[in-house]
C-alpha cells in the first residue's frame, strides 16, 4: 500500500498503518493511533510525545487542507496512508497522499509575522522534528518524519 | 472531539475553556466562540488551557485571531494554565511573548 517508507519503519513489527480518506474528521483517528503507540511505549518522554504528535498532525492537516482546496468542485477521492513506528532511538512517521504536488522548500519554511493567523504549520513541524523530508514520486506526495528520542529537537 | 465551556464573570471577563484537542477541526469553532464574545461586547477574554490536551498551528491561529479582535475592540485576550503540549507550540513559534502564559484564570488580568 504505502510506497517506500524508510526500511527501518517498514520492518517494524509494532508499526501502525492506516489508509483513509483525507478528511478533517479523520484527524481524531490518527490522534487515537498515536495514543495507542504511546500507551504501548510508556518510556517515550513527554517532550518527544508532544513534538511527534504535533508534527504528524501538522503534516496531515496540510494534506487534508490541500486535498480540500484541490477538490473544491469534486470533493472525495483524496486519500492518505500513514505508518507510525517506534524504535529505541527513534519515532518515525511516513505519510503518503494522492493530492496535488506541494510546492515548497522546507529549508525555507519560516514563521510568519507574530500576528498572522495561519502559515505556521510546516515551520512548526520543521522546528519540532529532527528531520522532515518531502518527495513527489509519480502521483504521490511522500512525507517522512523523524524524532530522535530525547534529542533537543 | 472538543467542547468549549464559555462563562462571563461578574467583572465582565469572558472565560473560554477548550476541553480536549485543539486541531484544525476544533480551531474553527474556537475562532467562532471568540469572535462571538467580542461582538457581544466581552472584549477581555481568558482562554483557560488547563483542559486542552493538544494544540497545533490552527489552534494557535484561532488564539491569535481572538487576540487581534479583542485588542481591536479595546480589550485583550490572555491564556492561563498552559500545559506542556501547548507551551511547546508557543515556544517553537516564538509566540510565548505575545501569548504570555498566566498561572491562573482568576489572576490573568491582574497586570
Amino acid at each position: 500500500m504505502t510506497e517506500h517508507p524508510v526500511p527501518e519503519l517498514a520492518a517494524l513489527e509494532g508499526r501502525l498503518e492506516l489508509s483513509a480518506p483525507a478528511t478533517p474528521e479523520i484527524l481524531d483517528l490518527v490522534h487515537g493511533m498515536m495514543a495507542h503507540l504511546f500507551s504501548t511505549h510508556p518510556d517515550i518522554s513527554e517532550r518527544d510525545r508532544i513534538r511527534f504528535e504535533m508534527s504528524v498532525i501538522e503534516i496531515l492537516g496540510n494534506i487534508v487542507e490541500h486535498a480540500y482546496r484541490a477538490d473544491i468542485d469534486t470533493p472525495s477521492g483524496r486519500r492518505f496512508d500513514i505508518v507510525l513506528g517506534v524504535t529505541e532511538e527513534r519515532l518515525l512517521a511516513h505519510l503518503a497522499d494522492n493530492g496535488l504536488p506541494v510546492a515548497l522548500d522546507l529549508s525555507g519554511a519560516v514563521m510568519p509575522d507574530e500576528l498572522a493567523e495561519s502559515g505556521r504549520g510546516l515551520a512548526l513541524a520543521t522546528a519540532a522534528l529532527d528531520d522532515l523530508s518531502y518527495q513527489r514520486i509519480a502521483t504521490r506526495n511522500l512525507w517522512d518524519l523523524l524524532c530522535l528520542r530525547d534529542s533537543s529537537g | 472531539m472538543i467542547d468549549f465551556e464559555v462563562q462571563t464573570r461578574d467583572d465582565g471577563i469572558g472565560v473560554v475553556t477548550p476541553q480536549g484537542r485543539l486541531n484544525m477541526v476544533s480551531a474553527r469553532r474556537l475562532k467562532e466562540v471568540l469572535s462571538e464574545l467580542v461582538e457581544k461586547g466581552t472584549t477581555r477574554i481568558v482562554v483557560d488551557m488547563g483542559e486542552t490536551t493538544f494544540m497545533d498551528s490552527s489552534g494557535l491561529g484561532a488564539l491569535v485571531g481572538g487576540l487581534k479582535s479583542a485588542r481591536q475592540a479595546g480589550g485583550d485576550l490572555r491564556v492561563a494554565r498552559v500545559s506542556p503540549a501547548v507551551m511547546t507550540v508557543f515556544e517553537l513559534t516564538n509566540l510565548d511573548r505575545v501569548l504570555r502564559a498566566r498561572e491562573s484564570v482568576d489572576g490573568a488580568f491582574d497586570d
